[in-house]
């Protein structure tokens, strides 16, 4: 297959991109790691006239670390997402996301801001980010901008991203002690995959008694985009953590949150069982690392 | 036995140094000076009258140099078996399916040809379409092929024995379906060729071909040239298995184009086209009865089989007699009849992908045989061994097993992995399953009709002595076939591996039948042996004359003359070879008469020494109708233990251990072994858990990637461990046999199997994704529970 033909632009700095942005808007698309554009620009599934490469942005690529919160820029790859340290230690359901997407080479290549451009429901890094309430930093002529990722996704494909804008990077609080974050991808085979589902649970607890005090959890690949599950958050609320509530939580989930589709990948009815199990799976792997604390 | 120098060593392959350092040469790196490229026209519908091509727009492009239609190609039909010729390079006034080629283009550049294909204008009447075996069955169903009414491509009755009396006869019966889905080969190296055709009229045509004789023949064929105008090479290939066994379309267009154009042109299939043109392993549904007696003798098997064929023949009509054949072994079995149907529609056409044919049907017995055990409480390896055959027996349907390790196979997969200790104490959510195979080693005919050669081989020994040079038309398509006839050859004449330079893969070397039904080893062996063993004999002939010897009395081993009485003083011969070399340092002074000396006075006394071989098998088989297919000089056997653990939750299934033996007669070159039994269990395991190219509703391929279409990843596959259990085959070269195709046919059913021993459910349809299983599980705890 051929790659169509455009006119290629790399800019060395985030103010010389927005420029160029601002210059072509929807004519153009950016390219981080490439491994979604380029593959729909070959099977022309998209076209363009303009590809503005991030690449050579340094800012972009960077894992800044306040102490309080952790700014990722939005060139990082997977890859570096899997061996940064203060991911590692504050935020392992993405490291659980990014070490799982796709193969070694795409994870070479694939960074977290095209994952989260790409607005695909089955994403690797969305239930995530959800769940550890990133904020999505925005930038254009205009100035800057943040937002909330929770609301940040339209429908497939779609963000909130406005026509003159770029997505440099996001921005998430360090979790403090007593927090505990899990994600689970299901998929066919065990790498290479687009997940059937996905969920990312994140849980605090009450030192003094073992409640919870706050759960965010997200589902993938059950509606247009990654979605909150409040009724299972809402069954964990102040109480103490068991199997069987997680269970619960699972079957609220399942029953009362997704409304997934069938299509060749998998049934509705598959999906949503398969929403519980994770559900009570990644609430008892991060109930667990508390009890490891 | 025999001991060898050679044979049945680890020799490392003699493409590994081009192919680890990236200098091997595949069909996308070559281009010629002045090329095109081409580009093809493949309908968007799966059925459709053609009412009107123009070409106007496309011809008028700047840089395109050829538009050709069916009205350049004509209507010489052909396909795999002269029996079904049912193809034409593009389609006349219909098209069958999404994909089916319909005009090409070449020109200066990809991009010029493929826009050009963008203006070809074609005018469609579109036809109602069918897509599956059921409604393609149907009495109202559109017809595709007029020769043959209600989509019936073929069909096969056998009966041997008394099927209805063994039943009578029998304490246990067990009825059970199963149904795979529709494979893609997934060939790494998407298919593509170049053509050229010379200022004298010479066709070349170069491609990633298993098959560069059968090509050279239906490219004759269809252009209407001579077969000696017509040359396929084939360059190093990213593997074939079954999908690249005979000529396909873009091959024939590219020539008409290369001949209309009198330039070379290039062309390639990109990954969608690979779905299109698909031809790798049918949709089969199966519906086996077995029965047994109660000390676990099996006395009768009904089989009937759907194929669900697509809307050409391809291999289809040699498919659906493998599909039958190939169940009257591993074990004795005095009655079995076969029905078996395969039934056009509008999908690309299915053919022969390793194991052709065979690999469902038996997936779906060896499941019996275990649900057979588990009724009388016998171990499923002892109810195996208690039917096996035995060296030396033919089964119902006359395929006789010459050598037969199958027994072995199974103790040698009972200890390797721990299989008494584990089977019935898995804890919950693991499970342990074995399983049995069989294949040919070649098929005893040609695909046509003929009394040819299946193999020829000349080797050629340097006028200097010191390299024999091997020349066949044989195809290296990954598989080491090179690598074993390297071997065989050096084996032969007693020199080491090093002196053995070798071509292959050439119509202009000989004739070979290329590599499919896993005939590489046995057959070239054989005429790479004769042919060793031919010009091997030219040199001691000179010899015995030059040094008084009988010939019987000489042999050539390592690189050097034996001798069996006493070495006689052959100093005159030195003398005059030293001098043959003035000039030259490296003068032999070992004690014994090199063979490069022998070589050299033989050349000397006789010009070009040049020893040919060849090999057709015996005659074969009985004389009931398709007794031809299953038919093969020897059989290869394989048995199987998977260990899997099985998610209740989620119907995930992991495999965790494959332990697998495979009796392939003497192996040629171990290493190489192990490798086809490993690629076997891989691809085994594809089919079992992931691979299914699905289909919308227009017929068109959904998954058409390797992204959606799911192979297996080095992350799914488990630790094997290959144990090679080898025989004396009588009619192998040196006791070889096959190990390409046999090796996968236990795979499945063991997975089978093992996930019945961890979960406790039966399945009867492929693939086994989470969500199948999920479900069978769902049902099974259901019943349990009522």
């Amino acid at each position: 297959m051929l790659l169509p033909k455009f006119e290629f632009h790399e800019p060395a700095s985030i103010q010389e991109a927005i420029e160029l942005k601002k210059k072509y808007r929807t004519d153009a698309r950016l390219l981080a790691g490439g491994t979604d554009l380029l593959v729909h620009l070959k099977k022309k599934l998209i076209t363009t006239d303009h590809v503005i490469s991030l690449l050579r942005i340094k800012d972009l690529g960077q894992i800044k670390n306040n102490k309080e919160s952790v700014e990722i820029g939005a060139c990082v790859t997977m890859a570096r997402l899997s061996e940064s340290k203060v991911i590692q230690e504050n935020f392992c359901a993405i490291k659980a996301g990014a070490d799982n997407l796709g193969t070694h080479l795409i994870r070479n290549r694939a960074t977290l801001g095209g994952n989260v451009c790409n607005a695909s429901p089955a994403a690797d890094t969305i239930c995530s980010l959800i769940v550890y309430q990133a904020h999505a930093l925005l930038e254009s002529t205009d100035g800057k901008r943040e937002l909330p990722i929770e609301s940040f996704f339209m429908s497939p494909g779609k963000t909130d991203i406005r026509d003159n804008e770029i997505l440099t990077g996001f921005k998430l609080s360090i979790p403090g002690k007593n927090c505990g974050a899990h994600y689970i991808q299901l998929g066919k085979r065990k790498s290479s995959e687009i997940n059937i589902v996905n969920v990312a649970s994140f849980i605090q607890f009450d030192p003094s008694d073992q409640t919870i005090m706050n759960s965010r959890i997200a589902l993938g690949s059950v509606a247009a985009t990654p979605i909150r599950s409040f009724h299972a958050e809402k069954i964990l609320q102040n109480k103490k953590a068991s199997e069987s509530l997680f269970y619960e939580a699972g079957e609220a989930a399942r029953h009362k949150d997704c409304k997934p589709i069938d299509d060749f990948r998998g049934t509705a009815d598959y999906r949503k069982a398969m929403i519980g199990v994770l559900t009570k799976r990644t609430l008892d792997a991060a109930f667990k690392q508390v009890q490891a604390q | 036995m025999e001991k060898f120098d050679i044979i049945s060593s680890r020799a490392p392959r003699i493409d590994t140094p081009d192919k680890a350092t990236g200098k091997a040469v595949f069909i996308d790196d070559i281009s010629k000076p002045g090329m095109l490229y081409g580009a093809l026209l493949q309908s968007p519908h799966a059925h459709a009258k053609i009412l009107s091509i123009d070409t106007s727009k496309a011809e008028k492009l700047e840089g395109v140099k050829a538009v050709i239609t069916s009205k350049d190609a004509g209507s010489v039909k052909y396909g795999v078996s002269p029996a079904r010729y049912d193809e034409t390079v593009f389609a006349i006034d219909k098209v069958l399916y999404v994909g089916d080629e319909i005009a090409a283009v070449a020109a200066v550049s990809l991009e010029t040809a493929q826009q050009a294909v963008q203006l070809i204008k074609v005018e469609y009447e579109i036809l109602p379409a069918v897509f599956t075996v059921e409604d393609a069955l149907k009495k109202e169903a559109p017809q595709l092929h007029e020769n043959f009414p209600n989509n019936l491509c073929a069909q096969v009755h056998q009966e041997f024995g008394n099927v209805e009396e063994g039943l009578k006869q029998s304490d246990i019966i067990k009825t059970t379906t199963l149904k795979n889905k529709r494979q893609d080969g997934a060939c790494i190296e998407m298919q593509g060729c170049i053509a050229e055709y010379d200022v004298r009229e010479v066709l070349t045509l170069i491609t990633s071909t298993q098959v560069p004789h059968y090509v050279q023949r239906t490219v004759a064929m269809v252009l209407g040239l001579d077969i000696g105008k017509v040359r396929v090479k084939k360059p190093y290939l990213g593997a074939g298995f079954g999908i690249k066994a005979s000529a396909n379309p873009m091959e024939l267009a590219c020539c008409i184009l290369a001949v209309k154009t009198k330039k070379p042109v290039k062309m390639n299939y990109n990954r969608e086209q690979v779905f299109m043109y698909s031809r790798a392993r049918h949709q089969f549904t199966h519906t086996i009865t077995t029965g047994a007696k109660k000390d676990g003798t099996i006395i009768a098997l009904k089989h009937e089989c759907y194929l669900d064929g697509g809307a050409y023949t391809s291999f289809g009509i040699a498919t659906v007699y493998y599909t039958g054949s190939l169940l009257g072994g591993p074990y004795k079995l005095a009655n079995m009849s076969y029905d078996g149907y395969r039934v056009y529609n509008n999908k690309p056409a299915c053919g022969a992908q390793r194991g052709h044919g065979a690999v469902i049907a038996r997936a779906c017995f060896e499941q019996q045989l275990d649900m057979i055990a588990e009724e009388i409480g016998m171990d499923p390896m002892a109810l195996r061994i208690k039917n096996m055959m035995n060296t030396g027996d033919t089964t119902c349907n006359d395929l006789n097993m010459s050598s037969f390790g199958m027994s072995e196979c199974i103790e040698a997969v009972r200890k390797g992995s721990d299989w008494d200790k584990k089977k019935g104490n898995m804890p919950k959510g693991k499970g342990i399953g074995m399983a049995c195979g069989f294949f040919v080693s070649g098929a005893g005919y040609p695909i046509y009709r003929s009394d040819t050669f299946h193999g020829t081989v000349i080797v050629k020994l340097t006028e200097d002595g010191g390299t024999a040079l091997v020349y066949t038309a044989s195809a290296e398509i990954g598989q080491g076939s090179d690598t074993a006839f390297a071997m065989i050859a050096a084996e032969t004449l007693g020199i080491p591996l090093e002196n053995i330079r070798l071509a292959s893969g050439d119509t202009d070397m000989g004739v070979d039948l290329g590599a499919y039904s896993s005939r590489q080893t046995l057959m070239t062996g054989h005429a790479t042996k004769e042919a060793a063993e031919h010009a091997k004999q030219q040199v001691l002939e000179v010899l015995a004359h030059k040094l008084d010897i009988p010939m019987e009395d000489m042999d050539i081993k390592k690189g050097f003359i034996e001798f069996k009485n006493h070495i006689p003083d052959f100093s005159v011969l030195r003398t005059r070879y030293i001098k043959e070399h003035r000039g030259w340092t490296d003068n032999p002074d070992s004690e014994k008469l090199t063979f490069k000396e022998a070589s050299r006075i033989a050349f000397l006394e006789k010009g070009s020494i040049v020893g040919t071989g060849k090999y057709k098998p015996q005659l074969l088989g009985g004389k009931f109708k398709g007794a031809a297919v299953g038919t093969s000089p020897a059989y290869g056997c394989s048995a199987q233990v998977a260990q899997v653990t099985v998610d209740m939750e989620t119907g995930q299934v992991t495999i965790d251990h494959i332990t697998d033996a495979h009796d392939c007669g003497k192996a040629i070159n171990m290493t190489s072994v192990e490798g086809q039994m490993e690629g076997s269990v891989s691809m085994g395991i594809g089919e079992a858990m992931h691979e299914e190219v699905i289909f919308d509703d227009k017929g068109r391929v959904v998954n058409n990637d390797l992204a959606e279409y799911k192979i297996v990843t080095s992350m799914d596959m488990p630790i094997v461990n290959a144990i090679v259990v080898e025989s004396n085959e009588p009619n192998g070269p040196y006791g070889a046999k096959e190990v390409g195709e046999g090796a996968i046919m236990p795979t499945i059913p063991a997975i089978l199997n093992a996930v019945y021993d961890a979960a406790g459910v039966r399945m009867n349809e492929l693939p086994l994704t989470p969500e199948r299983v999920y479900n069978a599980i769902q049902v099974y705890r259901k019943k349990l529970s009522a």
